[in-house]
């Protein structure tokens, strides 16, 4: 749906967005992260067709960038990091005013649909700017989809919003991803991103890495497996000897081993342990956040080579 | 048709709603219509001929100020607005083309203002009746008639041009608003032609005026569109 090829953008000696190779499926939500300044919404604008890049190709919805540039803008819907909407118009006139502007063939029909979806039919009259954070990120949301996009960009959806208005927005993302739409998503909620997307790229300047969040997690940690103990005797560690343990660390009264095959080493584990005289009081997976990845990368990627 | 019919409803909705612009619109015709009543008064009291026409001359002028000042206060609006209010960007997404937005919003801010100054003259040829008994027509000829409602929409629509050029190219809201001010100027240099003449208008003069601000426009409107940075005005703006 997206392809990117060597996109860069330089802002005068400023490398905003350095030889972007990119590829996004249709119908997944892609997360795109990065710290602030690192780009990500200069890449949302270059591929929204709104700004040019300075080299590289990229091809959005089927229409080569640069070449196709106004057909891209009709199959994209764009949310930008601040609502912007008319503050003086209501809510409805917004949306129809929109409408019209991607000639949508019923802009009052097509309005009240997405403003009975997000449930703000009841507001409709009133003034965009008189609505709350959340009713005004939920309108502009409404109205970057308002002509049936392929493609959505969204760029920090949730930023600044209270944690009901987020989660309104979050559900929002995942009933559009139900609807097949290609999701673009651009955040510094890493929890967000872990629960929504169906891939994640870690971005700053230049692509750090790409991939499934829990795949990620897998290259980078590994899968570990944390056994609860009671009373465990000094030593333990070294007389657990089993050939698929790749590495083993005692925290306090836990057990940190890492495992190839949870699923089907666990159960040899704990009869390992259970047969040293080592009573388990439960075993976990060690699962590393999103954010314990992207802090990991980003420090890496921070650090002299 | 339809994204520029689109333009149009929607910035006047939002003028409409606008304060500052509305008391703009409102208050300066009102102003302009109780001098150019003033000075048809002063005129039917001067003794001198030329005294007269000259201040008879001074009351019209007026009516070709208006359709050059009000638009501004819209036409800067329609571009610092959209940046200020952050509204930009999401207009700029869309399949809208340069043209269009262009055009939209200089007719947007023309149409309104031709009205007014139409409406003005109309309230102050009403009050010229009640307080003198009626306009002196050896003043109000055909030349100035054709001023009046010839020459000010071109008047109107040059003045917006500069107006929205310098607002799309001006680094920062504040600038916008400071230059915009200057963009009154071009409009304004026929008017001072028109009230140093101590003759009556002729049409040679009108024709001549139009003819130059026809060209001008055309010029000014494809010079604008081909310089409306889209990348400039995202992300230069502060």
């Amino acid at each position: 749906m997206i392809t990117a090829r060597g996109l860069t953008r330089r802002f005068g000696e400023l490398v905003a967005v350095d030889r972007l190779d990119l590829d996004v499926r249709k119908g997944e939500v892609f997360g795109f992260l990065g710290p602030n300044g690192a780009g990500k919404t200069t890449t949302v604008r270059m591929l929204a067709a709104l700004i040019a890049p300075t080299s590289g190709e990229a091809t959005v919805a089927g229409q080569r960038l640069g070449a196709a540039n106004r057909e891209i803008r009709r199959r994209v819907g764009v949310l930008t990091e601040t609502p912007g909407l008319y503050r003086r118009l209501s809510a409805r006139d917004n949306l129809i005013f929109f409408a019209k502007l991607y000639r949508v063939a019923d802009p009052a029909g097509q309005a009240e649909r997405y403003l009975r979806l997000f449930e703000l039919w009841d507001r409709r009259d009133a003034a965009a700017g008189s609505l709350s954070k959340g009713m005004r990120q939920k309108l502009a949301i409404a109205r970057a989809l308002l002509h049936e996009p392929e493609i959505l960009f969204l760029d920090e959806p949730t930023a600044s919003l209270d944690p009901e208005s987020a989660r309104t927005v979050r559900e929002t993302i995942e009933e559009l991803r139900s609807e097949e739409r290609t999701i673009f998503l651009c955040t510094h909620n890493l929890d967000e991103a872990d629960r929504l997307c169906d891939r994640v790229a870690l971005f700053n300047q230049r692509l750090i890495v790409v991939g499934e969040p829990a795949k990620l997690r897998e290259e980078m940690y590994g899968r570990r497996t944390v056994a609860h103990l009671v009373d465990p005797r000094p030593g333990i560690e070294d007389a657990l000897d089993l050939p698929f343990v790749k590495g083993i660390e005692r925290i306090d009264d836990a057990l940190v081993v890492s495992l190839t095959d949870p699923d089907r080493e666990n159960p040899l584990l704990v009869e390992r342990l259970v047969e040293l005289g080592v009573g388990v009081r439960y075993v976990n997976e060690l699962r590393m956040s999103l954010e314990d990845l992207y802090l990991d990368l980003m420090e890496d990627d921070d650090a002299p080579a | 048709m339809h994204r520029l019919s689109a333009i149009l409803l929607k910035e006047w909705r939002e003028s409409l709603r606008n304060k500052m612009v509305l008391f703009g619109v409102v208050f300066l015709p009102l102003f302009f219509v109780a001098l150019s009543v003033y000075f048809v008064v002063e005129g039917g009291r001067a003794a001198d001929p030329i005294d007269q026409i000259v201040l008879f001359n001074a009351s019209l002028i007026y009516f070709m100020l208006l359709p050059v000042i009000i638009p501004l206060a819209i036409a800067v609006y329609s571009i610092v607005g959209e940046k200020e209010g952050a509204t930009l960007e999401p207009l700029l997404a869309t399949p809208i083309s340069d043209l269009e937005l262009f055009l939209g919003k200089a007719l947007a801010s023309v149409i309104p203002a031709l009205v007014v100054n139409w409406v003005s003259f109309g309230a102050f040829l009403g009050a010229t009746r009640l307080f003198v008994g009626a306009f002196p027509m050896q003043a109000l000829t055909a030349p100035w008639i054709a001023s009046i409602f010839g020459l000010s929409p071109l008047l109107a629509f040059f003045s917006v041009l500069v107006t929205m050029l310098v607002s799309s190219r001006a680094s920062d809201a504040r600038a916008a608003y400071q230059f915009s001010s200057l963009a009154v100027l071009p409009g304004v240099i026929p008017l001072i032609v028109y009230s140093t003449r101590k003759t009556l208008v002729d049409l040679t003069l009108v024709g001549l005026e139009g003819a130059v601000l026809l060209v001008a426009s055309a010029i000014l409107l494809y010079f604008a569109i081909r310089v409306f940075s889209r990348e400039q005005i995202l992300t230069r703006w502060k």
